[in-house]
């Protein structure tokens, strides 16, 4: 269903296109769902579970809200990498080009990712409505990588999504701080990964 | 060959359709017979309804951009001609909230194709970013895509509001919105103070 979409969109997909990518029989798909809604409903369930499992995986015991967040900016970002068409069908489809309830998908989760950010000043500087606005700032970059077929190169762009994460709650001096050392993070992880193959 | 005018309104028009009626349930017939098209002069012009939708999104992308662009010449400081190119895009968007569903909503959902000129419409509004790197408080380096970051913030809500319905109330956002494009930029305290003075203007 998730590549049906990101290749087609919502609108243009049958369920006969998804039976046959997945090969799957009617009636096997029949037994899951109650039509191609709720396949994209439980799809799009998938990404929002795997997404919560990443960040609670990647979650560190020690340091601050914001080295915290660094992390999970960071498994969201390797996540999308490796199920472009997943994050595609959250990011895009849902908000634009699927139904009103995927769409409530869609907002629920942005809900819960804006809450977190907000908490990364840990009560600084916080305002109505701004953790939204930079949380929709970093979507605007995901969904131009999707839209180009790069989301290889998302985990690269750690540092700016850390920055607009940060820099309205601790400022351009402290968010930048915070971007470097995210990228520092990536840069030493790479290398180790490296050193193993 | 249709004329000017009569273009315009079928292109206006097809767009209305696709904001009423959805994709699948918009009438290319009843966007002929709105703009006074015959069907003979739309087969000339249009290969089928894709290809004027299309021509009817670039077209109102087009003008959506040159009217805020009208708004940030450079007799003015940076912030003052975002604020104002902002201004200009919110009253824009809420006189004709329809065009607004349109233009966010309907016409980037029908397929992936659409939705990348939807990407592009958001890169349009990046070169009028750029200068704001100059008003860094800090000397070190801005992230590589600042300029997206702002633009998508302002985005996400003007696309809040449409989506809710609520696009008559865009102009009165203008603070906060200036708030979240300018932030990135200048950081929270300078962006706070020009939030604040178009907060007093309106």
């Amino acid at each position: 269903m998730a590549a049906c979409c990101a290749e087609s969109g919502y609108g243009e997909t049958t369920v006969d296109a998804v039976l046959e990518r997945a090969g799957v029989t009617p009636e096997s798909f029949d037994s899951h769902f109650a039509g191609k809604e709720d396949c994209a409903l439980g799809a799009l369930n998938k990404i929002v579970s795997d997404t919560l499992a990443q960040i609670a995986m990647a979650n560190p015991l020690v340091g601050d809200v914001a080295d915290r967040r660094k992390f999970e900016i960071k498994a969201i970002l390797e996540l999308m990498a490796s199920q472009p068409a997943f994050a595609w069908l959250g990011y895009i489809e849902s908000r634009q080009g699927g139904t009103p309830r995927m769409h409530d998908a869609y907002e629920s989760g942005a809900r819960v990712l804006a809450l977190m950010m907000e908490r990364a000043g840990d009560g600084v500087g916080e305002r109505s409505g701004v953790a939204r606005a930079a949380l929709g700032g970093a979507e605007a970059v995901v969904r131009r990588e999707l839209a180009a077929g790069r989301e290889e190169r998302l985990p690269q762009l750690l540092g700016d999504f850390v920055y607009a994460a940060l820099v309205p709650f601790v400022g351009q001096r402290e968010a930048l701080r915070q971007a470097k050392l995210a990228e520092m993070v990536s840069v030493e992880e790479g290398n180790r990964g490296n050193d193993r193959d | 060959m249709i004329e000017t005018e009569r273009r315009d309104k079928l292109l206006r028009a097809m767009l209305d359709e696709l904001a009423l009626a959805g994709y699948e349930e918009a009438s290319v017939e009843r966007a002929q017979a709105a703009a006074g098209v015959s069907e003979a002069e739309f087969g000339v012009e249009f290969a089928d309804k894709d290809a004027c939708l299309f021509a009817a999104y670039d077209h109102l992308t087009d003008q959506v951009v040159a009217r805020a662009s009208l708004h940030c010449g450079h007799d003015k400081p940076w912030p003052e001609r975002i604020r104002d190119g902002l201004e200009a895009l919110l009253e824009e968007l809420a006189s004709e909230p329809r065009l607004a569903w349109a233009l966010t909503r309907s016409f980037p959902g029908i397929r992936p194709a659409a939705y990348q000129r939807y990407v592009e419409l958001l890169g349009r509004f990046i070169p009028f970013m750029r200068e704001g790197r100059e008003y860094s408080e800090v000397d070190e380096e801005l992230p590589g895509e600042v300029e997206l970051l702002a633009v998508g913030a302002a985005e996400a809500i003007i696309f809040g509001e449409v989506d809710a319905g609520r696009a008559e109330r865009l102009p009165q956002m203008l603070p906060e919105i200036l708030f979240s494009v300018l932030v990135p930029f200048m950081g929270p305290d300078r962006a706070a103070d020009e939030m604040r003075s178009a907060a007093a203007s309106i």
